[in-house]
């Protein structure tokens, strides 16, 4: 309850400040929404599988953020990036089909 | 790495060891991050003291829904805000280039009030239905100079519809120009040329009316005539003598040409007689540096084979006293059609 009502009030800040992506963090921005993405399913899952934890989920949200985009900024340093971002959206999508899977096992028992 | 793992692979172990797909295996299967397993195991093994209180687990759990939507929300507002963009520049063009337009075209307006007021004054200084006046007339209908009606014909010719963009190159301007400009200024130059080569006495492009000094030609991805950008479907009105023009045009190798085409390109050709046409008045033309001679046994050379109708120049019609601007434009001598 209390995760969906602040899922909304992230939107409506959003939506409010319509803040400017600075140029330097553009090539970021897909990651942090897939990786944002990946934490929304897993948490989903993991409070379905009745493990939910919520440090683990803030952590790993933040800590895929952080390691995504370090992982890409070495590459763009060392020419990869662009593969490397790639390598980082196929991860967490893979991710995000298997929670998204689970999920559906829980709720429809299929 | 698959390719380093592959040929390791076939050199040495077995290739199907575990140690090469478990890496892929482990990320289809383990989707849930391990954290939640070990957390959940940490819980288990020292229950009550481990815990976060209550508020902590909350507030923690907001904090990340939060950040989540807010970067969920980030990425969809940055891009759809690039797109819009474009667009506002694209309308703000637009807008610009249309405001330029009407006001080009109520400066055109402006001249053609002011020029039909000089040709009143100057009917009324010379009198009305001299035979100077209707000289005047005359010369200026040939140039071009006053509207005209008449029987004539009308050709349209058009591009093929452009197809729909698909989703994949919806953007602006990624259909290619081959695909759909067909036509250029040849195409319409070479109508024009062959409805002068028939006998039209008076020849309208898309409402731009030709005149001996008109120039038909390309710039971009337009036809200009005289300047003026037209595009696709043009049409051209020609008068004449209507069955002569249809017949002669029908026969010709221009139409068909374009028949052909119609029927390969998806071009859209046909043409047909009009009984009665209007065609407008080109704004007035003033030369700057061709003079009437002062010597009156300058006989105009005019050739032509395609230009507007063979034009010889007749000096017996310029006024000595009075060497008026149309004058000293060439008089297409249209002979046979008359």
């Amino acid at each position: 309850m209390i995760a969906a009502l602040a899922l909304v009030a992230g939107i409506v800040l959003g939506l409010v400040f319509r803040p400017t992506v600075p140029n330097g963090l553009e090539p970021y921005l897909p990651i942090a929404v897939v990786a944002a993405l990946d934490a929304v399913f897993g948490g989903v899952r993991a409070r379905l599988d009745g493990i939910f934890d919520s440090k683990v989920f803030v952590v790993s949200f933040v800590s895929n953020v952080v390691v995504a985009a370090l992982v890409v900024f070495l590459g763009d340093k060392l020419g990869v990036g662009g593969q490397l971002s790639t390598a980082v959206v196929v991860v967490l999508g893979i991710r995000i089909f298997g929670n998204a899977a689970a999920i559906r096992r829980h709720v429809f028992h299929a | 790495m698959t390719g380093t793992d592959t040929t390791r692979g076939e050199v040495g172990a077995d290739p199907t060891s575990p140690s090469s797909v478990a890496l892929l295996v482990d990320l289809v299967t383990n989707t849930l991050d391990p954290g939640y397993a070990a957390a959940s195991e940490r819980k288990r093994a020292a229950a009550p003291a481990g815990r976060f209180s209550g508020h902590t687990d909350r507030l923690a759990v907001a904090i990340g829904c939060l950040l989540i939507g807010f970067v969920l929300v980030v990425g969809y507002v940055h891009e759809h805000r690039s797109a819009p963009a474009a667009a506002k520049v694209d309308t703000a063009l637009i807008g610009r280039v249309r405001v330029a337009e009407s006001a080009g075209a109520s400066l055109a307006d402006s001249v053609q009030q002011l020029s039909n007021k000089i040709d009143n004054l100057r009917a009324q200084s010379i009198g009305g239905s001299g035979p100077l006046n209707q000289d005047i007339q005359r010369d200026e209908l040939l140039a071009g100079n006053t509207a005209v009606q008449g029987p004539g014909v009308e050709v349209q010719l058009a591009d093929p519809a452009a197809p729909t963009p698909t989703q994949a190159n919806a953007r602006a301007g990624t259909t290619p120009i081959g695909a759909v400009q067909v036509l250029t200024d040849r195409d319409v130059s070479s109508v024009v040329n062959q409805l002068w080569a028939d006998g039209a006495e008076a020849i309208s492009v898309n409402g731009v009316r030709l005149t001996p000094t008109s120039a038909i030609r390309f710039a971009g991805e337009a036809v200009l005539v005289d300047f003026e950008p037209i595009t696709s479907p043009y049409l051209i009105r020609a008068i004449g003598n209507a069955d002569q023009l249809d017949t002669g045009f029908a026969a010709s190798e221009v139409a068909s040409r374009y028949q052909t085409l119609a029927a390969a390109d998806g071009i859209t050709f046909r043409f047909d007689e009009q009984k009665l046409l209007r065609l407008p008045a080109s704004a007035p033309f003033t030369p700057l540096y061709a003079r009437v001679p002062t010597a009156t046994t300058t006989a105009g050379v005019a050739g032509t084979t395609a230009g507007p109708s063979p034009a010889t120049s007749v000096p017996a019609s310029v006024p000595a006293p009075e060497p008026t601007q149309s004058s000293a434009s060439p008089t297409p001598d249209t002979g046979g059609t008359r």
